[in-house]
This record gives structure tokens, sequence and C-alpha cells, in this order.
């Protein structure tokens, strides 16, 4: 698949916020367009959440991962319907693995998961394989954004931060999995990068229910360190 | 190649391409009276953090380990602050904003500088950053590689903000972490724990975990041959 920096989206002049939110009312300015906001879906694959998947065949329960889904397919529709730019991230490597990190494929080896090493659903976290796909109940439409990462970031060596200014996007508003690693560490990156963050309890998830409502939970401190926390209806309920 | 028993697996590594990063241990968030405590927070818990971290320092220090201070702050006129991290949560004090120890979060004032305890040496590299992580908006990633840093022992305040965001940062550019628990702080004892448990988690999926005592062990016998 090819990424699109130009893609397609629908001018409704509708406004996000204020979003009833923790720590404070999302987003800090008070309001902003829909025109200037991303939703970004990270990491919704197939080895991560799906049937027959990694994680699936590995015994793990799915459930965890993929209990944010109905949730996100329903803000990714309001999103369309309002004119976010959509983004979906997908974590891989390179056929060759010449994007691995060493100690990255050694610690793969050591949980019997080796990227790269013939998976389930093809070769692990290798880009093109079924395994790596985005899952159906989210998957991307075309003129939607795809930004392939190799690491845990979505701003580490991707073009992410280009496509975010080119379309002048100045508020970002997270789903995902997984919450406390893909999601935190993305958000974390934006957050430096000045993006006023929101991430939705409904619409992430974890491997450890524990980990899940602590990666919440820090997002709140101190005023709101990261941005602030907020479920999907809130956002729906908190367009205009 | 030395070797620190730690979680989740023994963390290995050769001096002479291995940094000691210590991470914001300014006046403002681990000293009585500062910007840290007039938020409400326990400053204490990271005080607990300065003895052992002072020994790291000391003996990385005598066997010729390469040492690295990060500060979090702004330029004085605030040019290089996000206006979200500035107006967010309509703070009651605000980055700029005169503080106890000088304008809170800003180059050059008193209380963003290093605490006396671990104050840098002459020739130790202080990288000045605007965000939580050290490699954003920074030289850190140049500095590593001019060095030929490979691997980081990562200490520092506070645990689940600062510490966290650069080990993800370096984690993800393919450095090996080892993060020190005693020499680590959060001003909350339970996002301590969970901060640490997450490093090692998923077969430490973004680096190592172990006590100073462990990393002091492996390297005192050692010498750093460059």
């Amino acid at each position: 698949m090819t990424t699109d920096l130009y893609p397609a989206r629908i001018e409704t002049g509708a406004r996000i916020g204020p979003v009833a939110a923790n720590p404070y009312p999302w987003p800090y300015d008070g309001s902003v367009a829909a025109a200037r906001t991303a939703l970004i879906c990270i990491d919704w694959q197939v080895d991560f959440c799906g049937p027959g998947g990694y994680v699936d065949r590995m015994g793990y329960d799915i459930g965890l991962t993929r209990a944010g889904l109905p949730a996100t397919a329903a803000m990714l529709e309001h999103a369309r319907a309002t004119g976010m730019l959509v983004i979906h991230t997908r974590e891989g490597h390179a056929p060759d693995l010449s994007d691995l990190p060493a100690n990255k494929r050694w610690r793969s080896r050591q949980i019997g998961a080796e990227i790269g090493s013939q998976g389930p659903a093809g070769r692990i976290l290798v880009r093109g394989e079924p395994g790596w796909e985005i899952v159906a109940e989210v998957a991307p439409i075309p003129g939607e954004v795809l930004v392939d990462k190799p690491g845990k970031g979505a701003f580490y060596a991707t073009n992410l931060d280009l496509v975010l200014r080119t379309h002048q996007i100045t508020h970002i508003i997270l789903t995902g999995i997984t919450t406390d690693v893909c999601v935190h560490t993305t958000m974390r990156e934006a957050n430096d990068r000045g993006y006023e963050c929101l991430i939705l309890s409904d619409c992430t998830g974890a491997t450890d229910p524990g980990n899940h409502a602590a990666a919440l939970h820090m997002v709140t401190m101190q005023g709101g360190v990261f941005g602030a926390v907020a479920t999907s209806t809130a956002v729906i309920e908190g367009t205009s | 190649v030395t070797t620190v028993a730690a979680d989740p697996y023994p963390f290995e590594f050769d001096p002479a391409t291995t940094a000691l990063v210590i991470i914001d241990m300014q006046r403002d968030f681990v000293e009585p009276g500062g910007f840290g405590e007039t938020l409400g927070n326990d400053v204490s818990l990271l005080q607990s953090v300065v003895p052992p971290l002072k020994k790291v320092l000391e003996t990385a220090r005598a066997v010729g380990l390469t040492v690295i201070h990060t500060r979090e702050g702004h330029v004085p006129d605030l040019s290089d602050c996000p206006p979200a991290k500035l107006n967010r949560g309509e703070p009651t004090l605000r980055i700029g904003a005169p503080g106890p120890k000088g304008r809170i979060l800003i180059r050059g004032e008193y209380g963003h500088d290093i605490i006396d305890d671990l104050a840098p040496a002459p020739g130790e590299l202080v990288i000045d950053k605007p965000g939580k992580g050290s490699f954003h908006g920074t030289t850190f990633g140049a500095e590593l590689q001019a060095r030929g840093i490979t691997s980081l022992v990562v200490t520092g305040v506070t645990t689940e903000v600062c510490v966290h965001t650069t080990v993800r940062e370096a984690n993800d550019r393919g450095y090996e972490c080892l993060v020190l628990s005693d020499c680590v702080g959060s001003y909350f004892p339970e996002f301590q724990r969970i901060g640490l448990a997450m490093i090692a988690a998923q077969g430490g999926i973004f680096g190592w975990v172990a006590p100073s005592e462990a990393f002091l062990s492996a390297l005192v016998p050692q010498e750093v041959t460059s």
C-alpha cells in the first residue's frame, strides 16, 4: 500500500471541544476545528488483536486487545464524517530486516517470537504479511494515511510529523494498542512536539489490564503531563 | 564485556561504549521549596534517589565511563515552549513565572540547574531539552553517535515521565538501556513500581532493570580501555 500525503477530506466546519475529559476539558484551548485534528489509530494489526494472529496463537486472551475495536470503529466513522485527518500506523519491518535493531531482534527471539520468523499469519512483524495487516473492523479506506513504523513510537523514523504539519494538524486523538507501549510512546512523542493530545480510554487496550489503567492514569497527573483522557462518546458529544 | 544481573535478562555491556545518563536531577524537581514541591508533590521520594545515584556517579567517573546529564527547561523568551505545554490545565505556576528558586523551568535560573550533590564535572556533557524525552529537539542522539555509545545506564527523575520517555526513544533507536531501580524516582510510589515493571515486561520491551548495587559490582573490577 502507498502512503497518500494528500487524501481527500471533506470540509464540514465541525469543531471538537470542549470534550469532557480528565484532568481538564479537552482541548486546553477550548475547541479545535475537525480539519486541524488527526485521529491516529495505532497498530490495530492481525498479529496483535486478530483471530489466528500471533498473540491469539500464543494462547493469550485477545479479548483484551480487541476490547477497543467497536468504539474505535464508531470513532473512525465520526472522524470521517467530520473531516478529521485519519491516520493508521502499523509496526513492522522490511522483509530483509534491514530496519530491525539488533537488540529488538534478540529480545523477540528470547520470548519465542523472533521478528522475521514464520508465525501463524506469515512472517512475524514483516511488512506485507497477513499478520501485519490491519484488522477488518477498523481497516483504512482509500485516501487515509498509512504510517509504517519500525519502533514503538510513530514519530521516529517515519514521515508522521511531516504529514501532520503539511495538513496543519495541531491536535491529535489517539486510539490503538497497546495502551502502555505503542500508544503511550506515540503520545509522549507528540506531546514533546507540541501537539495537544487526547487518548481514548475505550478505544485502547493492553495485554495487562493493570498496565492499561496505569498508563491512562499517568496521563492525568500534574495537570495533564501528556494531555488528557476521555471516551469516544465524550468526543462525539463534544463535537458541534 | 561486563554482565549485570538484571530483569528480565542479564545485561551485557562494554564500558567503553556505555554512557551513564542522569535525567533532570534539577533543584526545582528534587529540592524542598522548589517548583515540584509547590505543586503539592512529596519531594522526599526523589531525595531518596540522591545517595545511591551519587555513588554510581562517583564510580562511573572513577572508571572513566561517559557521563551525560540532562535538564528540562526553556529559553527565557519561551520561544521553544509549545503553547499546549505552557497553558494546559491552567497551571497555578506557569513555566516562566517567578518561582521560589527563580523563573520556573527557565535555562540559567537557579532552580533549573542540577543539585549540588550531582553537579556535572568539567567535561561532562549537559543536554538541555525542551520536552520529556532527551532526544527530541536536542543534540543528544548526535552526541551519543559521536562518542560511539551503544548502551545507556539510565537514572534520574521522574521514572514514569522523563525517564520513561527517554528510554522509549532510545529503545526505538536501537540503544540498549539499563534502568537502575533505586536511582530513578517518582513523586508517586505506584508509578515507580509500575513504571519499572513496564520497562522489563514482555521480555524487556523497553530494556533492562537492576538495582545500582548489581551495576556497581559489575563495574568496579573493570577498567575502561579507551
